[in-house]
């Protein structure tokens, strides 16, 4: 039971963008297109987990006082791994994700959970964790990306879906930055409309 | 007869004010009135009235029903507050736009800029304003081109430049077809650019006499409600002469457009034109219905002369080196955003109250 909690802690009630509001960046600045929000989830669900992983299995051996530098180390080198893996193999993503990828290091997600959660926890628990955040990161990701980019360009994953009609004249602050923020503070009104319903229900 | 009670006993405010939101805000529209005239008058009215009616609808019809989804007391979409939105949001339109652009920029301006924000007395932003800005991100090609040469109505055969140019001083300008169709401020922007004696006969007709008349009277091209600064110059004295207006901030605010206009609005410094740079672009309807907007603008008598000064000094900024021609709305929207910090930094002493070195 307490296992299946550790995995679907990051889909909702914990979710950390909606929820917990950390990895702002990347998540405000990559979520213009639906291929872009597919990318960066994968990218920082794979670091996510194995560093969950690693830091999980060797947290008796690391010294209390120098474990932020530890960290680093490791989340750096699953985010080297996933740089070099996508630029040789996915070029045309790599460069849209840009400078966005090396920064998942200092991304506040994966620190959080290395530092809240497989720091204390089972190597077994740290990788469910590890994926339940990453799916609900790509998760938050793909919702925020899909009214961008419908409403910013009139299609879905590149397909046309409103018709030339919008396409040509399409609202364009929404894939802007200014867009990202305001659409953000609607999606967190909606999330706190809901929870107050289930409040009351309760 | 009860005899009359030598004290009156009652809980404060004693002193009450015979302003109040409905009258302040109906004074406002009728001060813009004027200016709607003129707008019909130079083109027609298809292109300017549909556009005006269309942003005010949608601007009341959008405060109701988000004041009916907060549950909050529906009769404060009538206190004209959003009528106002509504007007000088489409005021801020070029004429001829398609109906559906002052739909979206009045919806966006009440919910996102005033509603989600609390409502009125609440929004920190002129919620006209940023509207505007998000037609201006969003549908930049409609917001910025198109822009129609003004005709009167007596004599619809009679032909006007929408640089504001008078037709006959035309030919003191080489290769004159080049400036048609763009707004005064357009045309100052692109002499900078210009072969240099270009440039400069370009700049001599704009700081014509004949030029200066056009751009006071209205007869030039730009947005619905801008054009006429005599018009706007009406509806202003009218506020005036109701009490609703104060003029710390529309002076401080004109008086510093043309201070810079003069010292960096030109190809050198202090070469310049302050006449010209008051008269064109939307800093008269700016600087006397959007500057002054009570909400979003300080409430210290030296707070609204700081903001009038930095918006017009911001204003000719971006005019002369801006991505835009003119820089009315942006320098007043970012102002808005240091309101609190000029309050605060302005607060008058309170009476009775000792200085610190005193």
């Amino acid at each position: 039971m307490s296992r299946w909690k550790d995995l679907t802690n990051g889909f909702y009630t914990e979710n950390p963008i909606f929820r917990i509001t950390l990895g702002m960046c990347p998540f405000l600045a990559l979520s213009t297109s639906v291929q872009n929000a597919v990318g960066m989830g994968s990218a920082a669900t794979f670091v996510l987990i194995w560093s969950n992983v690693a830091i999980s299995a060797l947290r008796n051996f690391i010294p209390d006082k120098i474990r932020i530098p530890c960290y680093i180390v490791f989340i750096a080198t699953f985010v080297s791994l996933v740089d070099m893996v996508m630029a040789a193999f996915m070029p045309p993503l790599h460069k849209a994700l840009g400078i966005y990828i090396p920064l998942i290091v200092v991304n506040c997600i994966i620190l959080g959970r290395a530092e809240a959660f497989a720091n204390k926890n089972t190597v077994m628990s740290s990788f469910l964790d590890g994926i339940g955040m990453g799916v609900g990161f790509t998760l938050a990701m793909l919702l925020m990306a899909s009214i961008r980019e419908i409403l910013g360009n009139g299609t879905w994953y590149g397909i046309n879906i409103l018709g030339h009609a919008y396409t040509s004249q399409p609202v364009l602050l929404a894939i802007l930055p200014p867009g990202a923020f305001i659409l953000m503070g609607f999606v967190l009104g909606v999330f706190a409309i809901i929870d107050r319903r289930k409040e009351r229900a309760a | 007869m009860a005899e009359p009670r030598l004290f009156q006993l009652s809980m404060s405010p004693h002193v009450t004010s015979p302003l109040n939101t409905r009258r302040v805000m109906l004074d406002v529209v009728t001060a813009l009135l004027p200016a709607l005239a003129g707008a019909i008058w130079f083109f027609g009215f298809v292109d300017s009235l549909l556009p005006v009616l269309v942003s005010v609808v949608t601007a009341v019809a959008a405060e109701y029903f988000c004041l009916r989804i907060m549950k909050r007391p529906v009769n404060a979409a009538l206190d004209g507050s959003a009528i106002v939105t509504g007007l000088l949001l489409a005021y801020n339109l070029p004429p001829g736009v398609p109906w559906w652009l002052p739909v979206i920029g009045s919806g966006f301006a009440i919910v996102v800029a005033k509603q989600a924000f609390g409502g009125l007395g609440h929004n920190m932003i002129n919620p006209a304003l940023l509207g505007r800005a998000f037609l201006m991100a969003s549908f930049p090609v409609l917001m910025t081109s198109g822009w129609q040469a003004p005709f009167e109505w007596s004599a619809p055969e009679s032909h006007f430049e929408t640089s504001g140019i008078p037709v006959e001083n035309l030919q003191a300008i080489p290769d004159a077809d080049a400036i048609s169709g763009a707004t005064p401020l357009r045309v100052m922007k692109d002499s900078f650019t210009m072969e240099r004696h270009r440039g400069n006969a370009v700049r001599a007709q704009l700081a014509s006499e004949g030029t200066y008349l056009n751009l006071f009277l209205g007869r030039r091209g730009g947005c619905i409600g801008e054009t006429s600064g005599l018009l706007l110059l009406l509806g202003a004295i009218y506020l005036v002469v109701r009490g609703v207006l104060e003029l710390r901030l529309p002076l401080s605010y004109l008086g510093s457009v043309a201070l810079f206009g003069w010292i960096i609005g030109g190809p050198g410094l202090l070469q310049g034109d302050p006449l010209f740079s008051v008269l064109a672009g939307g800093v008269i309807l700016g600087g006397f219905f959007m500057v002054t907007d009570m909400v979003t603008t300080p409430v210290t008598p030296w707070g609204k002369i700081l903001f009038g000064f930095l918006a017009g000094f911001i204003t000719i900024v971006i005019r002369r080196w801006g991505g835009y021609p003119e820089g009315c709305s942006y320098s007043i929207l970012i102002m808005n955003l240091a309101t609190p910090l000029l309050d605060r930094f302005t607060r008058p002493r309170i009476l009775g109250e000792v200085g610190k070195h005193a």
